[in-house]
């Protein structure tokens, strides 16, 4: 191929969801049309993000948690360490703050986002938080949270989202007692309404995690450089020597800014995930702000790369239109030890969508499940303590799969099906096969007891039951015995109509 | 007068339950089990009725020229003039054969080397690419060699934990469920199927795990559990440094499978994750385990990523530490009667003799030799078997079909276009016992020998060599397919020697196989009759070579001796859900038949069982759909529209339905496949496709009258 036809692509960004794209474009370009060079902020390999609350959980070991290889090594240059500092869309250049050059045709931005910070420390010259104090978006927060844990005597997290409640589940799991301090009304109220989060919180504290909603936090208490609690609106000091901050983030936008695109709380793309300002210009994951909003999930990020991939492989007139996103990459579920919060689509307070709404409340047994249907589909569920029903509600939702004539059948797995009544040949109706194997029917035993057969071996010589994987032994046994007691040893026919005060007889079958 | 009875094996799966077969002095034969390792004396209701086969009434017993009785001679004849006719025309690769994975060792050897030197064409290949190609690939880029079991079946015995996916073996090999009493009785067997099948059934009161996962999510689901096992430390690192490679690799791909997103893909909630790599790492030989197995069967297979769910399976033993250790490991539940010895010995596509690749020069030289023929001559890799019957009557593809042992009209996917490629072509010959649905089409039928009536060598699931013995001569004018091919050799005027006695035939394969991988030259029928125990690979020496029951144990037949963790993931079914097809059709067997019903059909007590196709139903899914018990329903795919009857059970997931696919006709479920293949191992998908599922409000006559279907498709 020849160096002149290439397509040269520049990621910026080299997370879960830059990882993902490289790998998926390459996959999809057999021919090798396009190079990509990769431009990553942190020295490390690609990690996988959602796993850093299991680090803290100590869980997983960090090194259990980098991400594949870069398996398009010829086509394909990764450059950690590197950091995108302007872009000169005009000449199609990428500046590094090494002064390095990276010229594309393509520019992908999967620059991510940053971990909000609260205003809780005063007026801060750079970056720098006092000792004890973490964010957890990046592998050192993780590793410094790890390391804190050892000595820490009382945590406090700010934030009661999904990720505040896993770092809470994973901090009391290494046996730290914590708090956790959450300015809305109820927790995870992205998620969660208001007696679904009541049904969580009564889990947290069964947990020995202590829950503080509604209660917003003013400043760090700090001495020495370092944390001593945390002060809540209206003065009451919480006592923490680690202070985990969970308070949401904030897209990455800096250098889309800088570059003069269209940024509203995160890079603005439409449904091709191009920037409306430079069609050579994509975002995708947690820094791009699509149609439909960026939900902070990977499950988005992913499916965005795949999105771009088949974008830029696939020439338009092999596809029907842009492809739209895929449906389903909003569930979230909370990875806590002990925790069992699930909830996907149409969920929470806030949503007043259309749809039938079918709710099983039952906080006593730290059980809330709520599911909204439309058009013979789930389209939300929201789901605490639900157990397994919430992996069939997820199968349900992500594949759009026919839902029950009665909706309010997904609240519960039905009971086990009613076993064939082998211990009680009594109840055994005729046809009831005996042995799987030979195809035996209880009719078929009964007819050859009537035949003379008196023995298990009678039976199996008769009819082969018990003769192929022998598991139906106990069954047979059982009829046999039965018949013994039923019918004892009077093979005249005519006799045996007189037996109906005890147990129904052989004599009616066969 | 009275026979002596014939001590043989049973005609169907993979199993090859013992059987003695016993001839009245009236000349009736009877089967009764014998005691063998693998069935223990015990055989299904189809091994039991099997003489039955012997009298079916629509026995063929003289060739067939257009449907019309001709001699042997004038059907030879004819075929003879026209493959000679179109090899001139078009040249060798207009020849094609289909094999099957139910002949024996020497028919398989005898047909391969019949198309690589008579007709010298290299499109031969055969229905266990329907069977085995997915495990067969997966094991050999992991552990280095294939087959099936690499341990005796009975092993399984001692096990403290078996995880069995995608296979039903309690209905396709009862007699084999005898092996799974230690693992039940210490509650660690682990049933992974959509279905609550018979097999998942047996994990029942603490006897293990039922784990129900969304169809087509398999491979997702095991690199789920194999990710929890490396997270919670229980990998055997000890057995994964010295023995195999990769697995910083291998480390890295599981980071992908966190036990939350595995339970979105899966439907798999991750408490029975967890449960499942929990009951396989206290399992395990480095926990002090009594040893745990990893059985993969064609429900995971028969999957476009079916070579890397196999590929995963063997990850998560290899993580586990279990491969070639006794007591221990993975394996692929074999399904055809002759699966395994069906593909080492040369009608798959691109294999000769022994396991050996038809593209490695040294093979090619080696077994040109024992043929007598220049390796120069020898084809090389043809099509597999889909892109075989795809190509079939097109413009450059075969023009001459010689199907063996296979009824592909029924059992290959998407058989309705398998038709229309079988009506293009020009000439059709079928070698069967029975007027399959296959033969019915064929200019030319050959009636051949059934199990009974005929000596040869069988490969079972564990790779024990065992001998098929005659109980009763053939009926007259039927022969033996060895026969066929050197009476075809002859008249088409080769000078290469085919014999026609088995055990001769056996000792030539015996000589070509050696060195192989699947290496059978210390055997020959003698030997095997005194010695039933031997497992490949059996090489010949001064010294009679003990076989080889355990695999492994020493070292892997790699370069550097060590197992290789390979690196996959999940895609998903190839025909997903969608708006107008948004339920998932699973397809598989039922005890009383056996594959495309050829044979069991014809089997009165069978019949009885099971007589009719039925689709599995969920009670809400048919109640959502208004469908109730013994209904007609239409299943709508993207290949075509069934009908059969409805039963209602909570065995199948509410989003799916389940259909077994032994009929032809209106309810033949390989109408409805999908032949969406496997891009390492050409098998296809024929466990997962996309289905609309209504009530069917035409006529009940459509059961019979298949235009009635096609109508109402028009009317639609």
């Amino acid at each position: 191929m020849s160096s002149g036809r290439e397509i040269r692509v520049v990621v910026v960004g080299h997370g879960m969801v830059g990882a993902r794209f490289v790998d998926d474009l390459h996959q999809r370009d057999p021919g090798g049309r396009f190079r990509t060079t990769v431009l990553g902020d942190e020295e490390y390999e690609p990690y996988n993000r959602v796993l850093l609350s299991e680090v803290v959980a100590g869980k997983l070991d960090v090194a259990s948690i980098t991400l594949p290889r870069n398996a398009h090594r010829s086509a394909s240059e990764v450059l950690p360490g590197t950091r995108a500092v302007t872009v000169d869309r005009s000449s199609g250049l990428v500046h590094d703050q090494a002064g390095g050059k990276h010229p594309y045709d393509i520019l992908v931005l999967a620059t991510g986002a940053r971990a909000r910070i609260p205003d809780l420390f005063g007026r801060r010259d750079d970056d720098s938080l006092p000792a004890g104090v973490h964010a957890l978006r990046t592998l050192d927060d993780a590793r410094e949270i790890v390391a804190a844990t050892v000595n820490a005597h009382r945590a406090v997290v700010v934030g009661g989202g999904v990720l505040g409640l896993e770092v809470a589940c994973g901090l009391a799991h290494r046996g730290v007692p914590v708090t956790v301090v959450h300015g809305g009304a109820h927790l995870m109220d992205r998620q969660l309404d208001g007696p679904a989060a009541a049904v969580t919180t009564a889990r947290l504290t069964s947990l020995g995690i202590a829950v503080r909603v509604g209660a917003r936090t003013e400043e760090a208490v700090v001495s020495d450089g370092r944390v001593t609690g945390v002060r809540l609106e209206g003065g009451e000091v919480l006592p923490a020597d680690l202070l985990v901050l969970t308070a949401g983030t904030y897209p990455e936008v800096g250098l889309a800014q800088r570059a003069g695109l269209d940024v509203a709380r995160g890079i603005v793309v439409g449904t091709d995930l191009a920037s409306p300002a430079d069609a050579r210009v994509f975002a995708i994951g947690d820094c791009a702000e699509p149609p439909e909003g960026g939900s902070g999930l990977i499950a988005q990020g992913w499916d965005q790369a795949r999105r771009l991939a088949t974008l830029l492989t696939e020439p338009s007139a092999a596809r029907d239109d842009v492809p739209l996103p895929t449906v389903g990459t909003d569930v979230v579920k909370v990875k806590g030890v002990g925790l069992d919060v699930v909830a996907m689509g149409v969920c929470g307070a806030g949503s007043v969508s259309e749809g039938r709404r079918v709710r099983l409340s039952d906080p006593e047994g730290g059980r809330h499940i709520e599911v909204v249907v439309a058009d013979g589909r789930v389209i939300g569920a929201t789901c605490v303590g639900a157990g397994p029903v919430a992996a069939d509600l997820v199968a349900a939702y992500t594949r759009g799969t026919p839902i029950p004539a009665d909706p309010a059948q997904l609240l519960m797995r039905p009971v086990a099906g009613t076993a064939v009544p082998a211990a009680s040949p009594t109840l055994m109706p005729d046809r009831a096969v005996v042995c799987r194997c030979n195809g035996v029917t209880k009719g078929d035993i009964v007819g050859c007891w009537r035949h003379g057969a008196r023995s298990v071996e009678d039976v199996a010589a008769a009819t082969r039951a018990t003769t192929g994987c022998g598991g139906c032994e106990d069954a047979v046994c059982g009829i046999v015995d039965w018949l013994r007691r039923s019918d004892p040893d009077q093979p005249a026919p005519a006799t045996a109509t007189t037996s109906d005060a005890r147990e129904p007889t052989p004599a009616t079958t066969a | 007068m009275s026979q002596p009875a014939a001590a043989t094996h049973c005609p169907y799966c993979a199993l090859q339950c013992a059987q003695t077969l016993h001839t009245s002095d009236e000349g009736t034969v009877t089967a009764a089990g014998r005691d063998f390792p693998t069935n223990k004396g015990g055989m299904c209701q189809k091994g039991w009725t099997s003489p039955t086969l012997l009298r079916a009434t629509d026995r063929l017993t003289t060739p067939l020229l257009h449907g019309q009785p001709v001699s042997w001679d004038t059907a030879l004849s004819f075929v003879a003039t026209r493959l000679a006719a179109l090899r001139q025309a078009h040249g060798p690769e207009s020849v094609a054969v289909f094999g099957g994975g139910g002949l024996t060792n020497e028919k398989a050897y005898a047909l391969g080397k019949f198309a690589r030197t008579v007709l010298a064409t290299p499109n031969i290949d055969y229905n266990g690419r329907f069977c085995m190609a997915s495990a067969a690939a997966g094991a050999n880029r992991t552990l280095g060699l294939d087959r099936g079991l690499p341990f005796p079946l009975a092993d399984l015995g001692g096990a403290q934990a078996v995880l069995l996916l995608g296979s039903n073996l309690a209905e396709t090999m009862p007699p084999a469920v005898q092996h799974l009493a230690g693992v039940r009785a210490a509650g660690g067997l682990i049933v992974v199927d959509p279905r609550r099948s018979a097999t998942a059934d047996l994990t029942t009161e603490e006897r293990g795990l039922h784990v129900q996962p969304v169809p087509g999510t398999d491979l997702a689901l095991l690199l789920g559990i194999a990710h929890i096992v490396l997270a919670e430390g229980f990998a055997d690192l000890a057995y994964l440094d010295e023995r195999t490679t990769g697995l910083d690799d291998i480390r890295r791909s599981l980071a992908l499978w966190w036990p939350e997103r595995t339970e979105q893909v899966t439907g798999v909630p991750v408490a029975s994750l967890r449960r499942a790599a929990f009951l396989l790492a206290n399992a395990s030989p480095s926990r002090g385990g009594s040893g745990a197995y990893i059985l993969t069967g064609r429900g995971v297979e028969q999957s476009t990523q079916g070579t890397d769910t196999v590929t995963a399976a063997i990850t998560l033993a290899l993580l586990l530490g279990l491969p070639g250790r006794v007591g221990s490991g993975y394996g692929a539940i074999t399904g055809q009667g002759n699966g395994q010895g069906g593909r080492e010995h040369g009608q798959k596509a691109d294999q000769l003799p022994g396991y050996r690749s038809i593209e490695d020069d040294a093979a090619r030289a080696h077994v040109a030799g024992v043929w007598g023929v220049d390796p120069a001559d020898l084809p090389r890799t043809g099509m597999p078997a889909i892109e075989l019957l795809r190509s079939l009557g097109t413009p450059g593809g075969p023009r001459a079909l010689l199907v063996h042992g296979s009824n592909v009209l029924v059992s290959a996917p998407d058989a309705d276009r398998v038709r229309e490629r079988l009506a293009a072509l020009d000439l059709l010959v079928v070698c069967d016992f029975f007027p399959s649905e296959t033969a019915v089409l064929a200019d030319v039928v050959l009636p051949v020998t059934q199990w009974a009536e005929e000596e040869g060598t069988m490969t079972s699931l564990e790779g024990r060599v065992i001998r098929r013995r005659k109980a009763l001569p053939p009926p007259p004018g039927v022969r033996s397919e060895l026969e066929i091919l050197a009476d075809l050799a002859l008249r088409l005027g080769s000078t290469v020697r085919f014999d026609t006695s088995p055990s001769v035939v056996f000792d030539e394969l015996a000589r070509a196989s050696a060195g192989g991988r699947a290496d059978y030259s210390g055997l020959s029928h003698a030997r095997l009759d005194a010695e039933p125990d031997l497992f490949w690979p059996v090489p010949a020496g001064p010294t009679p070579h003990p076989g080889t029951p355990r695999m492994f144990l020493d070292r892997f037949p790699t370069p550097d001796g060590r197992a290789r963790l390979v690196p996959v993931d999940h895609r998903g079914p190839s025909d997903d859900l969608r708006r107008d097809a948004p339920l998932f059709l699973v397809t598989g067997r039922v005890l009383a038949h056996y594959q495309s019903g050829a044979q069991t059909r014809r089997v009165p007590e069978l019949v009885r069982s099971s007589p009719a196709p039925y689709v599995e139903i969920h009670p809400l899914l048919a109640d959502r759909l208004g469908i109730a018990e013994s209904d007609l329903v239409q299943l709508d795919t993207g290949r075509g529209r069934g009908v059969v009857r409805a039963r209602l059970t909570d065995a199948v997931r509410a989003d799916t339905v389940f259909l077994p696919f032994h009929w032809s006709g209106t309810s033949s479920a390989n109408r409805l496949t999908t032949d969406a293949t496997d891009p390492i191992s050409g098998m296809p998908e024929f466990k997962v496709c996309a289905v609309d599922v209504q009530r069917w409000e035409g006529p009940v006559e459509v059961l019979e009258d298949e235009s009635l279907l096609f109508a109402g498709e028009v009317v639609r």
